[in-house]
């Protein structure tokens, strides 16, 4: 009986971090897909820089991992701006704009790859951080480490104030204008291109935040990167692009999938049925389940 | 076509099947070349298959490598465990790889555009998983080495093992015959029905030509090329992993086609030549040949969407006198 509830409660501490982070991510490919039709393909590289950025900010400096993290989602500011800049808004009136994106950021993608795999990679192949918050608190019989405990609830607080903001918030109403109908959005003055340059910025930075959070919580190699792409793509897919709520969902249910498969098989396993709830949605319903 | 094109059409088919079969001899006796010029043979056919469906049919299939991958793992299993001859085995591991391409992707081809490119991913990322975790067959990331070179057996002269320059002259025809087999594709009227259905497939279909028909010949005869070369890159290079057929190799024979020019014969090859020598090349640069590989897919995308031969192409009609060019695909994208 203690071996299940040890089990059971493994499972929903694993399956609400790794959903909540993989939610956020998520949530911030669907911002930039919704607004800009921009599927970022590089969005696990995104993700793999914010935490390898943590780590040598940690492991390099000797800096504490929440300020670590902390400085990194803030260089993410700038770093999207750039490329924004110099490539993302040249194909805004594109109009196939969704296959072009995706060869570019696929080719982005490639570039993050090799600068990690002949930088890091020749350092070591496996990256973990020190607790950001040493010690454990019990819940009943299970340990659970208090750095993620922090993790989870900075998830769900930027998840939280995530839909706040695109709610009620007027840029961020501006935004789901934008995702519902650009041309209406345009007329009613919504700025089109600032709506799209600040989805960008908005998304990449949410996306960082997911990865230092990620690296925070778990060790992690190189690897993680391809599969959180997918995973990203799948949940959106599934969820409906550009609609965060079904990012949160889907990406909640992935989360619980692969806490649950992890516990009985390989958790390729998980990855799979992603990969096959993705295809099947892709065939039947592409607009996805919380689309309306 | 256009007389006055046929001369300088057919010297230069001419001159480059020369060029081709004379260049594994030329550098026979430096192995490090002729094992690029192999390589590179290997990307020519590759590039063929990949075009007919990425430069005529405007679907890019990112699932090309792991077909590629079919291909070679069902022809290294016959060869290495069942003992079948090398030439029964490759044309039985294109024909799987061309089964699977068409079953996997004969839901995936009522997509359109994004959506079919990102289902071609996520089959591509299915079967690098399989790859990985299935390895009875593939030995899993370990990879499968010592793979035999294919044996020849000669009237007369008795059997011997396919090395050296002859390997290089094989490949050499393989991708003449492939470019061979895309250009008479695309010249038929099949072929003018694939690029209708690239440019306007709702109006091809309403002049009632059965669309998902002509893109399954299309994807069958891609995975079938696909497969193919990569039963010949196993037995080549005598090492296959799952990395070879990574969503990345795929990425990169798309990023030679569009190089060298999209729905164009010469272009993919163009682009293959060209950049499949780099990473062997430049040796100390292998590291960076991701980086190098990713950085030309984001500029050929953002300032040469036709390719290096699609955009020299019009300009060579213009000045051969010849009748105004046919469209050549890239600046609308797919």
């Amino acid at each position: 009986m203690d071996a299940l509830l040890l089990i059971g409660l493994s499972v929903v501490t694993t399956g609400l971090i790794t959903g909540a982070i993989f939610a956020l991510v998520a949530a911030g490919v669907t911002i930039v897909y919704g607004a800009i039709w921009l599927p970022n393909a590089a969005n696990g590289q995104f993700f793999m820089l914010g935490g390898l950025l943590v780590w040598s900010l940690v492991t390099g400096w000797g800096m504490s991992p929440l300020l670590a993290a902390a400085l990194v989602v803030a260089a993410s500011v700038p770093f999207a701006l750039v490329l924004e800049k110099g490539l993302i808004r040249y194909f805004y009136d594109v109009p196939d704009r969704n296959i072009v994106y995706l060869v570019v950021t696929l080719g982005l993608a490639q570039i993050f790859a090799g600068i990690f795999s002949s930088t890091y990679g020749r350092w070591t192949d496996n990256y973990s951080l020190p607790a950001a918050w040493p010690g454990i608190v019990m819940i009943g019989p299970f340990p659970f480490p208090k750095t993620r405990l922090l993790v989870l609830s900075i998830a769900l607080g930027l998840l939280a104030g995530l839909f706040v903001f695109l709610r009620l918030h007027r840029v961020g109403r501006a935004l789901r204008a934008v995702f519902q109908n650009r041309e209406a959005a345009a007329l009613r003055g919504v700025n089109v291109r600032g709506i799209y340059r600040f989805a960008f910025v908005l998304g990449t930075l949410v996306v960082f935040a997911g990865g230092t959070l990620f690296a925070m919580a778990y060790s992690f190699d190189l690897t993680a990167a391809w599969s959180m792409a997918i995973v990203a793509f799948a949940i959106m897919i599934v969820g409906g692009p550009g609609s965060v709520l079904g990012s949160v969902v889907i990406g909640l249910v992935f989360g619980f999938t692969q806490a649950i498969v992890s516990v009985f098989a390989n958790p390729t396993i998980a990855t799979f049925s992603y990969l096959v709830a993705m295809l099947v949605i892709l065939l039947v319903k592409p607009s996805g389940l919380f689309t309306r | 076509m256009t007389d006055r094109l046929r001369v300088p059409r057919v010297a230069g088919v001419v001159l480059l099947v020369a060029l081709a079969l004379a260049l594994p001899v030329a550098v026979a006796d430096r192995r490090f070349y002729a094992f690029i010029v192999g390589i590179t043979f290997l990307h020519v056919l590759w590039t063929a298959g990949m075009n007919l469906l990425s430069g005529f049919t405007g679907l890019i299939p990112l699932m090309y490598a792991g077909l590629a991958g079919i291909g070679a793992y069902v022809t290294v299993n016959l060869v290495m465990s069942a003992g079948v001859s090398f030439w029964l085995a490759m044309p039985l591991g294109a024909v799987a790889a061309a089964v699977v391409g068409v079953v996997l992707g004969l839901p995936a081809l009522r997509l359109r555009g994004f959506y079919f490119t990102l289902s071609s991913l996520v089959i591509q990322s299915a079967l690098t998983l399989l790859f990985v975790y299935f390895p009875r067959f593939t030995q899993g990331d370990t990879g499968i080495s010592q793979i035999p070179a294919p044996t020849v057996t000669l009237p007369g002269l008795g059997t011997a093992a396919l090395t050296g320059v002859w390997f290089e002259e094989t490949l050499a025809v393989a991708a003449m015959l492939a470019v061979l087999v895309v250009w008479r594709v695309t010249r038929s009227r099949w072929g003018a029905y694939l690029v209708a259905i690239r440019e306007d497939d709702v109006l091809t279909e309403a002049l009632g030509i059965d669309v998902t028909r002509f893109r399954v010949i299309a994807f069958f005869i891609s995975s079938l090329l696909a497969g193919m070369g990569g039963a010949f890159y196993a037995h080549y290079v005598a090492f296959v992993s799952p990395r070879s057929f990574d969503v990345l190799t795929s990425l990169n024979i798309w990023l030679m086609v569009a190089f060298g020019g999209r729905g164009t014969i010469a272009g993919p090859i163009v682009g293959a030549v060209i950049l499949a020598p780099i990473p062997y090349l430049l040796q100390d640069l292998y590291l960076y040949k991701d980086i190098i590989y990713g950085v030309l897919i984001v500029l050929v995308t953002v300032f040469l969407p036709a390719g290096v031969w699609g955009s020299l192409l019009p300009r060579l009609r213009a000045r051969l006198g010849a009748a105004a060019p046919a469209r050549v695909p890239g600046k609308e994208f797919v």
